[in-house]
């Protein structure tokens, strides 16, 4: 048998306590003892799931928060008891759960690497064979003899995925740990993962960016409240995945929201160019261009700021912002959001306004819009969103292509030397659709 | 069908090195911890139970003069089997509601927390332990060869007190005042241990109820040993041992069978 994971029929389910079950003992005495175990509400976190990872190969779990992924990771692993089916996992058991689990903030970096190690399964004499590398792959050579509590977030959680990382697992559980560090680190753990799995480590990975693992698994699951919706290809499975959540904020767009008008003059009425939840609300949009004037045309390749005023009445978990350029029939020419640049967002409390600055936009000539939107923290549904509000002219000749990049035009005739002509230089010639040899 | 089968081979030697290994880094961390964080780190585990002893000491052969001999020695012996006991009881009762990330870690053997306080506290007794043995030589006693069974007596303590310990850790994952419950007990019980009294006081119709109490006969032995040279009641010894066995099979039981709840109850 080829297969690392074997889960059949996989089921689980949770007692809800807060209501019916005591918690402490004077509850329990009052009650006599009586209902210690009956229980009223339990819901399904995991309804028969079948699925088998062969080894090597790299499997996503997709979801939203309580579809049972965690749930589902942790029985893998061997934590807990599946209330009904199977789990056979086969081979040595690593995990990336939290990071910085055992971690003392009083002991230095060395010394935390020593306890996280063991805690993650190697014997004092592996972690002190692998001492150098783990604090290489850190980063952190010059910190390491301090201690843990003067390291930022960022520090901490590069030392425990370093340690985490120098184990050799053949069954590897992630769950939302990727997002660690800066771009350059995500890229070298991301590269340490390929290596697990070409040593044939097989992998289950959980993560709420849908692009990281579109592209990193080799197969995706969807959960959707316990039960498995579907299996199988990244681009397949996530591309469903995306459009249910897209039919979820429409679910959640309030109705009786009046329309109202935009200092741009547009008009913005829910359900037709807004969407959302309205938990967190857009208030203004502006577009800048270089020099920070105000701006609703723009030359190809000039820079554009698009700057999002929002207010909100209650705390919001880290919010994600997306920005995107989209053609008049709705082409999306580009798509930026907080989330996929590994931005997270503090909760936001209040008003406030955040900026994208683009340093060029090589888009050809035409008539765009600015598409604005704030998403819950897994994108599980939009706060508010504005669909072609934002009008944007790109100052070009059209084109029926999409971009308009620096271009040259370079023409070597055997007998004649060439002449290079340059748009940046001569824009004249490629706006009169010729050129001038 | 109600099985996870984590088919890991591992070779059983790894595996008792593993959990050495474990316990080693945990209790080392919880050590450094704790004088890491103070300034007068490593002494604090000294200067608590000597202000204690001043205390007793004033207490004792001045104002309610007990007519013990060797007082500071006595004292302090009874005071460091005691705490060992309490601080001990205290911290693991509380050691898998406090260590939920560790608990839900594919892999981690729980059962090793209890152990880990347990063992923390065990060696906070023994940096203490030259300074009773400071009190008995200063005082003009002498160790006699009795003071040689003490790592027997020791080990008798920490089953007997691990065992409890996962009861106690056990349920209080599913009643968390047990934890509130067990300060109330331990202080009640630290007054009928006999730490700064001696036991031979009790009157003997109250004798039968206050031995049940096995931290008496535990503080008893350790003080037969080191202050008066003596074979302690081996007859109680080794009931109390065989007890503490059963004790450990039953509480390590309940822990692993309530084991799965953890997750779900944290």
């Amino acid at each position: 048998m080829n297969d690392a994971i074997v889960v059949e029929n996989l089921s689980k389910h949770f007692r809800r306590f807060e209501k019916d079950r005591p918690s402490s003992l004077k509850e329990a005495a009052l009650r006599g003892f009586r209902n210690l175990n009956r229980s009223e509400t339990k819901f399904w976190a995991l309804r028969d799931v079948s699925f088998t990872v062969p080894r090597g190969k790299m499997i996503g779990i997709i979801g939203q928060n309580g579809a049972g992924k965690s749930t589902l990771l942790r029985l893998i692993g061997g934590v807990g008891r599946p209330d009904s089916g199977k789990v056979k996992v086969s081979g040595r058991i690593g995990a990336l759960l939290d990071l910085t689990t055992g971690f003392h903030p009083d002991l230095t970096g060395r010394e935390n690497v020593f306890v996280s190690g063991v805690i993650c399964g190697l014997t004092r004499a592996e972690v002190a064979e692998r001492l150098d590398d783990i604090i290489a792959f850190a980063e952190l050579k010059n910190f390491i003899d301090n201690p843990v509590r003067t390291y930022s977030t960022g520090m901490q959680m590069r030392l425990g995925f370093a340690v985490a990382v120098h184990t050799d697992p053949e069954v590897l559980l992630i769950d939302e740990v990727l997002a660690v560090g800066d771009l350059a680190f995500q890229d070298k753990c991301l590269k340490r993962i390929k290596e697990f799995k070409q040593y044939g480590c097989s992998i289950l990975f959980i993560s709420h960016n849908l692009g990281q693992t579109e592209q990193i698994c080799d197969e995706v699951i969807w959960l959707r409240q316990g039960e498995l919706v579907a299996k199988g290809n990244p681009e397949v499975v996530v591309g469903e995945y995306t459009a249910e959540l897209a039919s979820e904020t429409r679910r959640r767009t309030p109705i009786e929201q009046p329309a109202i008008i935009t200092p741009s003059g547009a008009e913005l009425a829910v359900n037709k160019n807004r969407f959302g939840s309205m938990e967190m609300e857009i208030t203004a949009v502006e577009l800048f261009d270089s020099r920070g004037v105000p701006a609703t045309e723009l030359n190809a390749g000039e820079a554009l700021s698009v700057a999002i005023e929002f207010t909100t009445n209650r705390p919001i978990d880290h919010p994600i912002f997306s920005i995107s350029i989209s053609r008049d029939d709705g082409f999306l020419c580009f798509d930026a959001n907080t989330s996929a640049q590994g931005l997270q967002l503090p909760v936001i409390e209040q008003n406030g306004k955040i900026v994208l600055h683009i340093e060029r936009l090589d888009l050809s000539g035409g008539r765009y819009f600015v598409d604005v939107g704030i998403y819950e923290k897994e994108w599980t549904y939009g706060y508010d969103y504005h669909w072609h509000v934002y009008p944007l002219e790109i100052r070009a000749p059209e084109s029926k292509g999409i971009l308009r990049p620096p271009q040259l035009w370079e023409l070597s005739e055997l007998a004649q030397k060439a002449e290079p002509v340059d748009t940046i230089l001569r824009p004249r010639f490629i706006e009169q659709g010729r050129t001038n040899l | 069908m109600n099985n996870t089968s984590a088919v890991a081979i591992v070779p059983l030697g790894r595996r008792v090195i593993y959990i050495r290994d474990l316990l080693h880094a945990l209790v080392l961390r919880d050590i450094k911890a704790q004088y890491k964080s103070s300034i007068l780190g490593i002494l604090w585990s000294l200067i608590n139970p000597l202000m204690q002893l001043m205390v007793f000491s004033f207490l004792f052969r001045v104002v309610l003069p007990l007519g013990i001999d060797n007082y500071a020695a006595f004292a302090f012996s009874g005071m460091l089997a005691w705490s060992w006991f309490q601080l001990s009881m205290l911290q693991a009762t509380s050691a898998i509601t406090s260590h939920r990330e560790l608990i839900r870690r594919p892999g981690f053997p729980a059962p090793i927390l209890p152990a880990i306080t347990v063992t923390t506290n065990l060696i906070n007794m023994l940096m203490a332990l030259p300074l009773l043995l400071l009190f008995i030589v200063f005082s003009g006693g002498e160790l006699k060869s009795t003071a040689l069974f003490l790592p027997l007596l020791m080990m008798l303590q920490f089953v007997f007190t691990l065992s409890l310990a996962y009861l106690t850790a056990t349920a209080n994952v599913l009643f968390r005042d047990i934890q509130h419950l067990m300060a109330v007990c331990l202080q009640l019980t630290f007054y009928f241990t006999p730490v700064f009294y001696s036991a031979s006081r009790v009157p003997e119709k109250y004798k039968f109820l206050y031995e049940l109490n096995p931290m008496v006969h535990l503080v008893t032995a350790y003080r037969d040993l080191l202050l008066f040279g003596q074979i302690p009641n081996l007859r109680t010894l080794s009931f109390l041992a065989l007890a503490s066995v059963v004790l450990l099979v039953f509480g390590y039981t309940f822990f692993m069978r309530m084991r799965d709840r953890f997750v779900e109850e944290l």
